[in-house]
């Protein structure tokens, strides 16, 4: 059973750089199958740092995420955590 | 005479000698057709070097967060991310279950992502510096890295490279290293704000012609000419042997008799702060916003701006912190600001021009940020406007600050109304200085474009450089009256243009009577250091000297020899 959330992003480097290091690092923490895109796009394996990049993904806008697996909730309560954090608080 | 000059541009105005050590990160890959491949075999090593790449980029995170800061330490995490990448990863096995060996096979899986991060805009375009970054480690961990280790050069070596990427800088130690050269990059470049921070000599962009170079050459590197000489004559190697730079002066410094001058630091980027703090700086007196708005397709928010200036009082919590409001136009271009194509760009729509104008709603935006970081951050904020030629344009302005004040108390917000200034750049504001100054608490001399605009002297035109220069008698009376006529309406007067920097100037600017000097943080020991050295009295007779003459020749002997 997968579920789903959409988040708009909150980090001003969208998600690039640190956030975006911080997500797939989080995807890969969990026992979830995660894939994200923006709406109405073909969703990405998260847990990939190059598919994640190449969404383009930037600060407000949307970002699909679909997770299926056991930690399928947990993942994406902290990824959501992730990219509604302003960048300079998310720690390393 | 050097044997050889070579032409860069400088990213710090320091020199160094040393020995050339070439620093090469490619690495041969094997023919596939020579050798046989044992898949397994392959396999194992690719997982073996990924485990060694991490643990390098782990170290070197640690290293970069310890020495340079925190935020240049996060392209790390980056890195390994992508190292990681479970798409490379299946690339390379599959490359692997080809029959390629596991370096070709990492080639071609990176290779394919290079290429499309390559062809995408600005921040995604730096990607493919970050693959690349990750794949020639992968590399070098697998064909036995053969490359120099940066960590381990002798002292004095000088580096040269195609270019330095975050993880080659991280490596290098500012305490051994002489400086380094690369055939790429720009004054903005990584490797360009590292030595900078780290007030290394450093000339980037020399060109292919760098490869001419042979290592174990004795070379100058002049980050002040942008040069780079090889087999530099006994005067050159001495005058470089001698910079070796002075004591870093923490506290505020006056002259011999008593009289104080305050030495800032020019402040283009937040990562800039701390190096500045680090330097001695007395306090900010140029902070550029417009790294606020580069590299992005839409201005920042109240918010963010607001931030930004917080930080910059927070670092310098005893000190001053001068703003310089949006200075965009002439050389300098932002993509979702739709700005005219100009004949003369230096001379049309520039700085408070445009701020009144077009840009009146990034403006306000501006200084309600700016006044709410007044009432909240730490150091005293000061703010300053570009590029005025009119009472009338610093009137408007004047008017925005009251309007951004009105608006605020609607909102509830705190907020303060900073002390507030003008810059003096154009021979108009010098001739009504004392009219500006009656309306303001300071004025600030930006020189580099004073002189260009006394002198009508364009500063990128290499023709007219002789002109280009601010000791010419015409541009230091502008510059004395601008003082005299300021401290007659009681404002202080500040300099912050590369004259300030130039610690051979700072007698003849103490004299002229500038309160204040701000300049890259990399001269500020020694700007320091001069004017504690300086006596007053003696500097203001030099000074009238140096003005009254009639030619910069002559302006230039009395400038005492430093």
């Amino acid at each position: 059973m997968s579920v789903e959330r959409t988040v708009t992003i909150v980090p001003e480097a969208g998600l690039h750089a640190r956030p975006a290091a911080a997500f797939v690092e989080a995807v890969n923490d969990y026992e979830a199958e995660v894939t994200a895109g923006q709406p109405g796009d073909d969703l990405v394996q998260a847990g990939s740092m190059i598919a994640v990049t190449s969404l383009g993904v930037g600060e407000g806008d949307e970002l699909r995420l679909v997770a299926d697996g056991p930690d399928a909730e947990a993942v994406l309560d902290e990824l959501e955590d992730i990219l509604t954090t302003p960048e300079e608080e998310l720690s390393a | 005479m050097a044997d050889r000059t070579f032409h860069g541009t400088g990213a710090t105005p320091r020199s160094g000698l040393g020995t050339v050590v070439w620093y090469d990160p490619e690495v041969t890959l094997p023919d596939p057709e020579d050798v046989t491949v044992d898949g397994d075999t392959e396999s194992e090593q690719f997982a073996a070097a990924v485990e060694t790449a991490r643990a390098e980029l782990e170290a070197e995170r640690a290293a970069t967060a310890d020495r340079v800061g925190e935020d240049e330490a996060a392209v790390f995490d980056a890195h390994i991310q992508f190292l990681e990448d479970p798409t490379i990863e299946d690339a390379v096995e599959t490359g692997i279950a080809d029959g390629l060996p596991a370096a070709n096979a990492v080639d071609d899986a990176f290779g394919e992502h290079i290429e499309q991060f390559e062809g995408m805009d600005g921040r995604m375009a730096e990607r493919a510096d970050d693959l690349r970054d990750v794949r020639d480690r992968l590399l070098r961990v697998l064909t036995d890295g053969e490359r120099v280790n940066l960590g381990q050069v002798p002292e004095g070596s000088v580096v040269l490279a195609e270019r330095l990427t975050p993880s080659d800088t991280a490596q290098l130690d500012p305490d051994t290293v002489a400086g380094f050269a690369t055939v790429t990059g720009g004054r903005t470049s990584h490797a360009a704000i590292f030595a900078g921070s780290l007030a290394l000599p450093a000339v980037v962009g020399v060109g292919d012609a760098l490869d001419d170079v042979a290592e174990g050459t004795e070379v100058v590197v002049d980050g002040d000419d942008g040069t780079l000489l090889v087999g530099p004559d006994e005067d050159e190697r001495e005058a470089a042997a001698a910079d070796t730079g002075v004591a870093v002066v923490d506290e505020a410094v006056e002259t011999t008799d008593g009289h104080h001058v305050e030495v800032a630091a020019n402040v283009g980027r937040p990562e800039e702060l701390s190096a500045a703090a680090d330097r001695g700086a007395d306090g900010v007196g140029l902070f550029r916003t417009e790294f606020l708005f580069l590299d992005r397709e839409s201005p920042p928010s109240e918010d963010e701006q607001y931030e930004a200036v917080c930080e910059a009082l927070d670092t310098f919590s005893d000190g001053r912190v001068v703003v310089r409001t949006l200075d965009i136009g002439g050389d300098k271009r932002i993509p979702y600001l739709d700005l005219p194509e100009e004949e003369n760009p230096f001379l049309g729509e520039r700085g408070i021009r445009r701020s009144l104008d077009p840009d009146s709603d990034l403006f306000a935006t501006q200084l309600r940020a700016l006044m709410r970081a007044a009432a909240d951050g730490a150091g005293e904020l000061n703010v300053m406007f570009p590029l005025v030629a009119t009472v009338e344009e610093l009137e408007a302005a004047l008017d925005a600050v009251d309007s951004a004040a009105a608006d605020l108390d609607d909102r509830g917000v705190a907020y303060e109304t900073p002390s507030l200034g003008v810059m003096i750049e154009t021979p108009s504001a010098v001739f009504v200085a004392d009219e500006l100054a009656a309306r303001v608490d300071f004025l600030s001399i930006g020189t580099n474009d004073l002189t260009q605009y006394v002198m009508a002297a364009d500063r990128e035109n290499e023709r007219v450089g002789d002109l280009h220069d601010p000791v010419h008698p015409g541009v230091l009376r502008a510059i004395r009256h601008t003082v005299e006529r300021a401290h007659a309406e009681d404002a202080w007067v500040g300099m912050c243009g590369e004259m300030a920097g130039d610690p051979d100037l700072t007698e003849l600017l103490v004299g002229l009577g500038l309160d204040e000097l701000s300049m890259s943080a990399v001269t500020t020991p020694e700007v320091k250091t001069e004017v504690s050295q300086t006596e007053y009295s003696t500097a203001s007779e030099r000074a009238d000297r140096a003005r009254h003459a009639a030619t910069r020749s002559a302006a230039q002997s009395t400038i005492r020899d430093t």
